[in-house]
């Protein structure tokens, strides 16, 4: 398989690839490559992170006294840091790299937070779980999660006094799209999905006293509908396929959308509704290695920062500082703008998000030193300039980065090959003359200049 | 522009510059001699209960409705014989007894829809409620009459659609000085050096250019303008008070922006709705009170309108959970010195005549707000903006 080819592969299935492995897989064929993404994810590792006090806290009593509501939150709280730092290491580090990149894409699908962090959890794994598998069983296994009932207010939605929430946002932004359902099947579904709920440990419950067992009708149908059903229902209608292949191709693909490519997919996906079929033939297809597809979307942060800790990994000693840094980037995991989730594409960029994304590398790896030495000359002023820099930041910004994983895996790498490898989209023209006046000083220095393009924000 | 401030305009220019293209230029001459409006939005993030805002006290109906939820008669602070405020809302009265308040009831657009974010975008973008628009009212804005991304700021860390144009976008800042502390490596100054009009243009690469280059001057300018000014004024201490304390700061050392963003979120009341809005509704009025007094104390208060809205209202009937669900029309708040029609602009929604849901049916749309504050108070042509005409309305 053509080594620009997997490059582009391992951008859109992954985080990037180290010259290693892209060299081991440039033997194989393009099948094979595919083949071996799939078969490397078809286990799923659960994410946990310790939440004994919490769970003896949940399991321990029928009702919750205020005191340990509040020791409950406060934990909560606490540990959903422990959680979102967890989540970025498994990106970085991740066993099932396909399964990883296809539950980020999902957790911005059937978007949800929750103050519980067991519950959140327990929502992350199930998104990890269903990731490659059924459509149906995965949004029957959403509608019934602790988290989703809580945060679109199923929990509230009772036979007296219906709660559309959830009922609403199911079709608008899970499975149909705004404008492909009435108001009437928002108020009809709301009853089916009465009685949803779950105990404390996090398990669905159904209450049956609240459930509304009357006849509704629901596009067009009728009948003593449950949640089930009104899931059955909706996937019956092509617009659903349609939705999700759009939303696949905007995230693996391209964001603007190419009818003929979607047309084709949903007729791959509306048969079964299986999602791996879908991917394999989405990354098997000609058009995906088109060149108005490689190299031209916009990294989202979380792409951006794990691709940058792939290159050259970094540890915060504070962990609050990787969510910081995420929230002014503008995607902290596991905290969601809104049910929508995050638009994406050019909307991760404006005047401040470009700032602190040309700064990061630098900031992060390099004592926020960009070297501007121009050909022939030594480079005098670097010492100095990293040496202020720890003095002033240094205690107040504690990281680790290891430079000698990057030496390691780029040693056969000649330096002036560095940019095939560190960046996918062409370099802009003044760019590369301004880059060609510079000199080289070494692969580490060399590749931060790279890193701190606006080409380094494509993938 | 009116007729009255087309002369007072004119006779302060030597006529011997009044041609076209000279226009632009002469208005910020005249900015700065005759004050230099400036408009600051309010949004009440996830949709704030109007009725429990503006309470309709005399009215059986609304009790009807919110037995457990409606606010009782003797908490609220009076307007008149039919509506009054929110008991958090004391800072307000004030604004109103003053003639600083003008409130807007019954405003929203046709079709509404019920989902946060399609409604945010609805507002934002001033398009109908079923079209798409990936630019806002306030980035068309700063298209056709804005040069700089600073001329529309969001006093925040991220920027809403509503200040993203087709070819520039505004800005976000919180800290003027952190933002231009990271961009001062010549590094990006020489990638930005040469830039031709055709790479620019390129999809998303030319984009990400772009913004940098733009984003470069903005930082510099708004930082080195802005830190001539402290305010000295105490706000509340919460990050909606600095806010409000950032923008004064920025409005009084004379920055050129024409329109400022802020917002309040956690409106969203399904569940328990009393205390959660009361303790909004308390820091909403208590920073915007200080933000007046802040402005007056400048003399930039007469120079400055403020706009207060959320992207709808909620529904009239209580829910199970002593709270409210997603509803339609809901009020806007307009305050500034000198209005045209100061205290209550219009008539309540009628509680009695609901839509099929169950909620208000709107009076006004607010792009006729949108399109009064373009024409009347940024005097500009508000049809270009909105991509069609709408009515004017007298509040200022």
């Amino acid at each position: 398989m053509k080594v620009n080819y997997i490059q582009h592969l391992y951008w859109r299935a992954g985080f990037g690839i180290l010259p290693n492995q892209l060299h081991a897989l440039a033997k194989k064929k393009k099948e094979e490559v595919i083949d071996g993404l799939f078969e490397n994810s078809k286990k799923t590792t659960p994410l946990k992170i310790d939440t004994a006090e919490i769970d003896s806290i949940l399991s321990g009593e029928t009702k919750i006294s205020s005191e340990n509501q509040k020791r409950l939150q406060q934990l909560s709280r606490e540990k959903t840091i422990d959680l979102n730092v967890a989540w970025v290491n498994r990106l970085i580090n991740p066993s099932e790299l396909l399964r990883e990149k296809m539950t980020l894409f999902w957790a911005n699908v059937f978007v949800c937070e929750d103050n519980n962090v067991v519950y959140i959890q327990q929502f992350n794994n199930m998104l990890r779980q269903h990731a490659l598998g059924n459509f149906k069983e995965f949004v029957n296994a959403v509608s019934k999660e602790a988290a989703m009932t809580k945060y679109l207010n199923t929990k509230q939605n009772k036979k007296q006094k219906p709660n559309e929430n959830f009922a609403r946002e199911l079709m608008e932004l899970f499975t149909l799209g705004e404008g492909h359902y009435t108001e009437n099947d928002i108020k009809e579904s709301a009853k089916a999905f009465t009685g949803y709920s779950h105990n404390f440990n996090g398990e669905f419950v159904f209450r049956r006293y609240t459930h509304d067992a009357s006849i509704k009708t629901f596009f067009g149908k009728t009948g003593n509908f449950n949640g089930e059903d009104i899931i059955d229902i909706i996937l019956e209608q092509k617009q659903c396929a349609k939705f999700i292949c759009e939303k696949i191709y905007r995230y693996f693909v391209n964001d603007a959308l190419n009818e003929t490519h979607i047309k084709q997919m949903v007729d791959v996906f509306y048969k079964d509704y299986n999602i791996e079929t879908l991917m394999r033939f989405v990354f098997s297809s000609d058009w995906f290695y088109n060149p108005e597809n490689i190299g031209t979307k916009i990294k989202s942060p979380i792409e951006f920062l794990v691709g940058l800790n792939v290159l050259v990994p970094v540890q915060f000693n504070n962990p609050r500082q990787l969510l910081y840094i995420q929230k002014q980037l503008g995607q902290t995991l596991l905290d969601p703008p809104n049910v929508a989730g995050w638009k994406g594409g050019k909307s991760w960029i404006d005047s401040n998000t470009i700032v602190l994304r040309l700064k990061l590398p630098s900031i992060l790896l390099n004592d926020a030193y960009i070297s501007k030495t121009e050909l022939g000359e030594s480079d005098d002023m670097m010492a100095v300039k990293k040496s202020a820099f720890k003095n002033t930041y240094g205690r107040k910004f504690k990281i680790q980065h290891d430079w000698e994983t990057f030496n390691k895996n780029f040693k056969d790498v000649n330096v002036k090959d560095l940019q095939d490898y560190i960046l996918l989209s062409e370099l802009n023209p003044e760019a590369s003359s301004y880059l060609n006046s510079l000199s080289k000083v070494s692969k580490k220095e060399y590749g931060i200049q790279l890193m701190s393009l606006p080409e380094y924000q494509m993938c | 522009m009116d007729r009255r401030k087309f002369l007072k305009q004119s006779s302060l220019a030597s006529s011997l510059f009044f041609v076209p293209s000279f226009v632009k230029a002469f208005e910020q001459v005249a900015s700065s001699s005759l004050g230099y409006k400036r408009l600051v939005i309010i949004q009440l993030s996830g949709g704030n209960d109007g009725l429990n805002t503006v309470i309709p006290f005399r009215n059986d109906l609304y009790y009807k409705e919110r037995p457990t939820l409606g606010i009782p008669k003797n908490e609220v602070i009076n307007l008149n014989d039919e509506l009054g405020l929110h008991s958090s809302l004391m800072p307000l009265k004030r604004l109103y007894d003053n003639g600083y308040l003008s409130i807007i009831n019954n405003v929203g657009y046709p079709n509404p829809v019920r989902s946060h974010f399609r409604s945010m975008d609805i507002w934002q973008t001033a398009t109908d409620s079923n079209k798409f628009s990936q630019t806002g009212w306030l980035g068309r804005y700063l298209d056709n009459y804005g040069k700089q991304p600073y001329n529309v700021i969001e006093v925040d860390d991220t920027l809403s659609l509503a200040l993203k144009g087709e070819n520039i976008n505004g800005i976000a800042t919180q800290d003027a000085k952190s933002l231009f502390n990271l961009l001062r490596d010549p590094y990006f100054k020489n990638l930005g050096k040469h830039q031709n009009d055709a790479h620019l243009s390129e999809h998303n690469l030319g984009y990400l250019y772009k913004t940098m280059i733009e984003a470069q001057s903005s930082a510099k300018y708004i930082y080195e303008t802005s830190k001539t000014v402290t305010s000295k004024k105490e706000y509340p201490n919460n990050k909606f008070g600095n806010q409000l304390k950032t923008t004064a700061q920025f409005i009084n050392s004379g920055l050129e922006t024409k329109v400022f963003y802020t917002s309040l979120s956690g409106f969203d009341t399904h569940v328990n709705q009393l205390n959660a809005q009361k303790r909004l509704l308390k820091i909403y009025a208590e920073s915007v009170e200080a933000f007046v007094e802040d402005l007056k104390a400048n003399n930039t208060f007469k120079d400055t309108l403020v706009l207060t809205f959320s992207e709808f209202g909620r529904r009239v009937n209580q829910n199970a959970s002593v709270g409210t669900d997603h509803g339609t029309a809901n009020n806007v708040f307009v305050i500034g010195d000198n209005l045209k029609k100061q205290g209550v602009y219009n008539n309540m929604a009628s509680l009695s005549d609901l839509d099929d849901n169950g909620d208000l049916k709107f009076e006004i749309d607010f792009r006729t707000i949108y399109a009064t504050v373009l024409n009347k108070w940024l005097v500009v042509d508000d049809s270009k903006i909105l991509n069609r005409s709408f009515n004017q309305m007298n509040f200022i």
